[in-house]
């Protein structure tokens, strides 16, 4: 269909299908910056950057499976397990004397190593044994969130090194007023008072985040292998019988997301420089389902993107400061998601055409 | 020769009969302890139970620790545990006040005493006679009271004046939503405190942290923040840390695990209480030991009470029985 022929109303319906979240999303912030006290400030901005990030990585991870047709339950706990199992790395490492710069690194990786095998599992299951997703990743959820409760026994995995807070709270650049800005550190000759003023440029995590999302959202739109999640997702017998190896694919974007999840899980050991086993009543994998969605993907498959799930996930953490900030019932918070969540999907059923024509 | 046979036989009835009253009245209780999650309080009520039944030579079987918290997965526990044939006591946390009342009665039914301890049924008097009265005792922490007393130390730690805010998890636990009543009601005799919100970042320390971040902007004069459990704690401080407000605004948290203990000693957390878990589970074992052995008459309802802790008496030696271990 060529843009040309359209009336002017049409390519703004167009415009306006396509874009709904982005708009969305300034409606929000210039919604709650008139009605919430403070809104509008760069400390916001650093709230929802920092403690968006392993939203974001739950959800880019689970972009991969959606887009295949697929879903991918057992995340927030594979996210659990690995804060579990690199808090442990790190503290046992620590207490024997091994110094942070040894131990910290070697708890990233070992969680982050493992953190690929849930998925493998789950990539088996669904590619080789046929075993529906929902069901294959609902069994991956109960073990890893087992394993989880059996190496930590509940409690969570404590006496870290010093410097795991540091590296996960860290801003690269500070800026307070009058003062200037210093790099890496806070300014050495702080004083009490000032710290309130100070204000953090670029936390660390979300740097990491970033160039991630980045690299995936590339491998995703521009490489064989994403073209290949969504012709999977578009049609996984037309694919076989294109010849794409589905199964190896399948394997991938499962591990994928499980690599994800497991970083959330490292990213969250940082911040709070303790280990948690994710509790039963935080339902992470279905925010970042929901993410996912209000991010314009299908849960039929075929359909999403990293950029629009960056919205959704964006969009939720927005309503949760703006709510806050307005001094609205965390409960209307809860039934504006869900109505979001109801709206993204008629948008896809009702325009799907002008959506994506 | 007759009578010494006579005398004999009565001799040995007697002793008999003595011996019988003596194993009836004697009789050691063998302890079930269904825990009702996997979480460190009910690690250390369980903790409380086995140091307790050992010390009393009491046998002691304990059931697996559920990850969920919930009466589809609990009574089936329950069930298996009761139908091992061998248990007079189970010690458990009901997960529902209401769905545990006809399950468990079908369990003492069959000759199984019960005792519930941190949560109970029905509404907890067992002391009146009604369809959920049969359990020996209900042992646990009183969380409104809790609350009040929560509110009360924060105060002295505030000046009595200014905003404070709640982090909580769950609108619908009853525990934490009585601990946010109890915290309301003693804030409510403070003129000058104000509380400025309450929210719920259901167990997510990263929610946790925005919400407080977020609270902490709208409203820049907080001075104190009250989380109910842990992670709502270790969020809040996270964002206190963050804002640059440590010391300025004060956290109190519930529960003494050896993390907030850690936060506390290093300033980020101002107050954190401790229930006593480990007493709640020797107390239980007295119970049933008084009960079963010494034919006591067991008091229907047992308050443990709190500690404080602050950075005054965090290293006291005394204090140390109070924090939450896993080994």
């Amino acid at each position: 269909m060529e843009n040309n022929r359209l009336s002017f109303g049409q390519r703004v319906a167009i415009q306006v299908g396509r874009n709904w979240v982005t708009l969305f999303l300034v409606v929000l912030v210039v919604l709650f910056s008139l009605t919430g006290r403070g809104f509008f400030s760069p400390k916001t901005l650093n709230n929802v950057l920092l403690t968006s990030s392993p939203a974001l990585l739950l959800a880019a991870g689970e972009t991969f499976v959606i887009i295949t047709g697929g879903i991918d339950l057992s995340v927030g706990f594979v996210r659990g397990l690995i804060s579990v199992i690199s808090a442990i790395i790190m503290r046992d490492l620590y207490a024997q004397g091994y110094s942070p710069s040894f131990c910290i690194p070697l708890g990233i990786v070992v969680g982050l190593a493992l953190g690929l095998l849930p998925g493998l599992i789950n990539g088996i299951l669904v590619a080789r044994f046929r075993v529906p997703p929902f069901i294959a990743t609902l069994g991956m959820y109960g073990v890893a969130n087992g394993f989880a409760l059996r190496f930590s026994k509940g409690f969570p995995i404590t006496f870290l090194p010093p410097e795991v807070g540091q590296i996960g709270n860290g801003f690269f650049a500070y800026f307070l007023p009058g003062r200037g800005v210093s790099f890496f550190e806070r300014h050495p000759d702080i004083v009490e008072g000032e710290m309130r003023n100070l204000i953090g440029i670029v936390p660390y995590s979300i740097v990491v985040v970033a160039v991630l999302l980045s690299v995936f959202a590339f491998i995703l739109s521009r490489t064989q292998f994403g073209q290949h999640v969504y012709a999977i997702g578009g049609n996984i017998d037309a694919a076989r019988r294109a010849g794409i190896p589905v199964d190896r694919d399948l394997i991938r974007v499962y591990m994928i997301s499980s690599f994800f999840a497991a970083l959330s899980g490292v990213m969250s050991t940082l911040i709070f420089s303790i280990g948690t086993h994710t509790q039963f009543s935080a339902s992470l994998e279905l925010f970042a389902i929901a993410a996912v969605v209000i991010g314009g993907a299908s849960l039929m498959g075929g359909k999403g993107s990293i950029w629009g799930t960056t919205l959704g996930v964006f969009v939720l953490a927005l309503l949760e400061i703006g709510f806050l900030m307005s001094g609205i019932l965390p409960f209307y918070r809860y039934i504006a998601v869900g109505t979001i969540l109801v709206f993204a999907v008629v948008i896809d059923q009702t325009f799907p055409e002008v959506v994506y024509e | 020769m007759k009578k010494l046979v006579i005398v004999s036989l009565v001799l040995i009835l007697m002793v008999g009969l003595l011996g019988g009253f003596a194993l009836a009245q004697g009789k050691k209780p063998k302890i079930a302890w269904c825990p009702a999650i996997d979480d460190p309080f009910y690690y250390m009520i369980g903790k409380g139970i086995a140091d307790k039944a050992k010390e009393l030579g009491l046998e002691l079987f304990v059931s697996e620790y559920p990850k969920a918290w919930g009466p589809e997965i609990q009574v089936p526990i329950l069930e298996a545990v009761a139908a091992r044939g061998d248990i007079d006591v189970i010690i458990t946390g009901p997960t529902s006040k209401e769905a545990l009342i006809a399950p468990l009665k079908r369990i003492h039914d069959s000759g199984i005493e019960i005792i519930t301890v941190d949560t109970y049924i029905g509404d907890g008097d067992y002391s009146k006679p009604s369809e959920y009265s049969f359990p020996l005792t209900f042992i646990g922490t009183d969380n409104f009271q809790g609350g009040v007393e929560v509110a009360h130390h924060l105060a002295e730690m505030i000046g009595k004046k200014g905003k404070v805010f709640i982090e909580t998890t769950n609108p619908d636990v009853s525990s934490v939503v009585e601990r946010v009543e109890g915290f309301k009601k003693g804030m409510s005799e403070y003129p000058d405190i104000e509380i400025v919100g309450v929210e719920y970042n259901l167990d997510v320390q990263e929610k946790a942290q925005q919400q407080v971040a977020a609270a902490l902007q709208a409203n820049p004069d907080i001075v104190g923040v009250f989380g109910t459990n842990l992670y709502s704690a270790q969020g809040a401080y996270q964002a206190v840390v963050n804002a640059g407000l440590t010391g300025a605004v004060k956290i109190a948290s519930w529960d003494a695990t050896e993390d907030l203990i850690k936060a506390l000693r290093e300033g980020k957390v101002d107050l954190v209480l401790a229930q006593k878990p480990y007493e709640i589970g020797t107390l239980a074992v007295e119970a049933a030991y008084q009960y079963f052995v010494e034919g006591k008459e067991i008091p229907k309802r047992m308050v443990p009470r709190f500690f404080f802790f602050t950075r005054d008496n965090v290293d006291d030696p005394e204090s140390q029985q109070y924090i939450y271990r896993a080994d």
